[in-house]
C-alpha cells in the first residue's frame, strides 16, 4: 500500500484530511475488516495503544480497544481521571510525556480545544483526537462517512439533514468539514439558540451547500440522510426553552411516513429521547451499524498509524 | 524623519524609531515587542505627539537596539501604519513598513476560553493569518476563526 500518508502522523483534525486521503481510509477499513484474524493479528502485534478520556466515553473508546485487539495489540489507559495523578493536578502536558513512554499510540478526548494539537506537538508516537471540546471528532467523522458509503453506497448527490445541538455538538463540524470534500447538500436543522456557530465553518462556508431551517418537516421529504445529535438540557440557561424544543425533533415512526422510504438514521450516539425505540429495528435505522463501523474503520486507522505498508 | 514632531525628543545615534504609532497605542506596542526597559538601554516614548498626517501620533526610540524585520512584524495588527526606522551613527540606513507575517507566537490570547492556549498548560498563543486582505486570523489550536478586533491582548 504506497503513499501511506497516515504512518506515524497524528490524527488531529478532518481538516487535515483530503478527499484522496479519505478514500484511502475508507479503501483500507474494506481490506483490512476482511483480512483473515491471524492476518489481521499480525498490524498490532506487541504493540500498546494507550488512551486517556478526559470526559466520558462509551463507543470511542471501546471502539478503539476492540480494534486495537483485533490487530495483536494492547491497551492500557486512564477513563477515569479521578483515579488517576490528573485527579492531583497533573498537566496535560505531563501525562501526554508519561503516557507517550509506555504506548506505541495515544487516544485522547479532553474538554478543551485544540488539546489534541497541543498534544501532538509533545508526543513522540501519534496522538488520535477521540474529540476535543465543541471543536473536534475527526475520527467519528470518518467513520460517518463512511456508514454513508457503505449503506448508501455513496457520498456524492446526497441530500443531508443535520439535526439538533448543531451549536456544541463537536461531531457536527467534523462530519461538514469532512462533508465539504464532497458534493451534497446539507441542510442544517436546529433551534435558533443552538445554530451552527459561523465562526467555526469559516473554511467551508463557500464549498458546501448549506441550508438552515428551524422545522425539520420543511426539508424532510427531500433528505436521503438524518444526522441527529442530542439537544443537551444542561445547555439552555432556560429549562422552560429546553422543554419547548426537546421533542421537537423527535424521529418516530410517524416522521419515517413523511420522509423518503429508504431515508437512513443516523446518530454518533448516545441518543436519548430524540430518536424512539420504536424505529431500531427499521430498515431506517443505522446507528448501530455506523458503532459498528466505527470499530473497523479505527482497526484501519490504527494500522495505518502504526504500519507503513499495513497490507 | 523630516515631521518637526521629532525634535520633541532627542536624535538617537543607534537604534531604532518606531513612528507613526497610532495614537495611544506605544505602550502596547512595547508590550507586544516585549520592551521593559529592564534591558537597559535608553528608551523614548512620546504619546500623542501632533501629527500632519494622522492628526496625533506616538513614536517609540529604542536606542542601541535594532529591531528586526520579524520582530516589528508583530506590530501589524496592532500599529499597522508604524514605520521603522533604523538609524546608525544619526544617519536613517533603513526605513521599512510593517507586514503581516504569516503566524504571530505569544503576543494575543485566543478570545476562546475554552481553548487549550487559555488553559494553566505551559503553551503559547499561536495565531496564523489566514487572509492578509481582510485580516482573517486563526487560532492554531482551537482553529477558530478571528478578526484582529476580538483578540486579546
Amino acid at each position: 500500500m504506497p503513499n501511506n500518508h497516515l504512518y506515524d502522523h497524528d490524527i488531529v483534525s478532518i481538516k487535515d484530511f483530503t478527499k484522496q486521503d479519505l478514500e484511502f481510509i475508507f479503501r483500507s477499513t474494506d481490506k483490512i475488516s476482511t483480512l483473515r484474524p491471524n492476518e489481521k493479528s499480525e498490524l498490532g502485534k506487541g504493540r500498546t495503544l494507550g488512551y486517556i478520556f478526559y470526559e466520558p466515553s462509551t463507543r470511542t473508546r471501546m471502539s478503539f480497544e476492540a480494534a486495537m485487539a483485533s490487530l495483536g495489540g494492547s491497551s492500557i489507559g486512564i477513563f477515569d481521571p479521578k483515579s488517576s495523578s490528573i485527579e492531583k493536578g497533573e498537566s496535560l502536558a505531563d501525562t501526554i510525556r508519561i503516557i507517550d513512554l509506555y504506548s506505541d499510540v495515544i487516544i485522547l478526548r479532553h474538554p478543551l480545544d485544540g488539546s489534541s494539537r497541543f498534544a501532538g506537538e509533545l508526543s513522540r508516537n501519534p496522538i488520535i483526537n477521540a474529540g476535543s471540546g465543541s471543536e473536534e471528532h475527526p475520527t467519528q467523522a470518518m467513520l460517518d462517512l463512511y456508514t454513508m458509503l457503505k449503506e448508501k453506497k455513496k457520498i456524492n448527490n446526497l441530500t443531508i439533514g443535520i439535526v439538533g445541538d448543531l451549536k456544541y455538538g463537536r461531531t457536527v463540524y467534523s462530519l461538514l468539514y469532512a462533508l465539504a470534500n464532497y458534493n451534497v447538500e446539507v441542510h442544517l436543522i436546529s433551534p435558533s439558540i443552538l445554530g451552527i456557530r459561523k465562526e467555526s465553518i469559516y473554511d467551508i462556508r463557500k464549498k458546501l451547500k448549506l441550508y438552515e431551517h428551524s422545522q425539520l418537516e420543511d426539508i424532510l421529504p427531500k433528505l436521503d440522510v438524518i444526522y441527529v445529535t442530542r439537544i443537551q438540557r444542561e445547555r439552555f440557561p432556560d429549562i422552560q426553552e429546553y422543554e419547548k424544543v426537546k421533542g421537537t425533533y423527535t424521529i418516530d415512526n410517524n416522521i419515517l411516513t413523511k420522509a423518503k422510504p429508504d431515508v437512513s438514521i443516523m446518530h454518533p450516539m448516545p441518543r436519548m429521547e430524540e430518536i424512539s425505540h420504536s424505529i431500531d429495528d427499521t430498515n431506517n435505522a443505522i446507528y448501530f451499524k455506523q458503532a459498528a463501523y466505527g470499530k473497523e474503520l479505527r482497526a484501519a486507522l490504527l494500522a495505518l498509524v502504526l504500519n507503513e505498508n499495513p497490507i | 524623519m523630516s515631521d518637526s514632531s521629532q525634535l520633541l525628543v532627542r536624535r538617537i545615534k543607534d537604534g531604532t524609531v518606531i513612528d507613526h504609532i497610532e495614537s495611544a497605542k506605544a505602550l502596547v506596542v512595547l508590550r507586544a515587542l516585549d520592551i521593559t526597559g529592564r534591558e537597559g538601554n535608553v528608551i523614548t516614548v512620546a504619546l500623542n505627539v501632533p501629527s500632519s498626517k494622522h492628526g496625533k501620533k506616538d513614536i517609540i526610540k529604542v536606542e542601541n537596539r535594532f529591531l528586526e524585520t520579524g520582530e516589528t512584524n508583530k506590530l501589524a495588527l496592532i500599529a499597522p501604519h508604524a514605520s521603522i526606522n533604523i538609524i546608525k551613527d544619526y544617519k536613517l540606513v533603513e526605513k521599512r513598513k510593517i507586514q503581516l507575517p504569516d503566524s504571530i507566537v505569544g503576543i494575543f490570547r485566543c478570545p476562546n476560553l475554552k481553548c487549550i492556549t487559555n488553559s494553566e498548560e505551559h503553551i503559547s498563543s499561536t495565531i496564523d493569518i489566514l487572509d492578509k486582505e481582510e485580516i482573517i486570523l486563526k487560532c492554531r489550536y482551537c482553529a477558530r476563526t478571528l478578526t484582529s478586533d476580538e483578540l486579546v491582548f
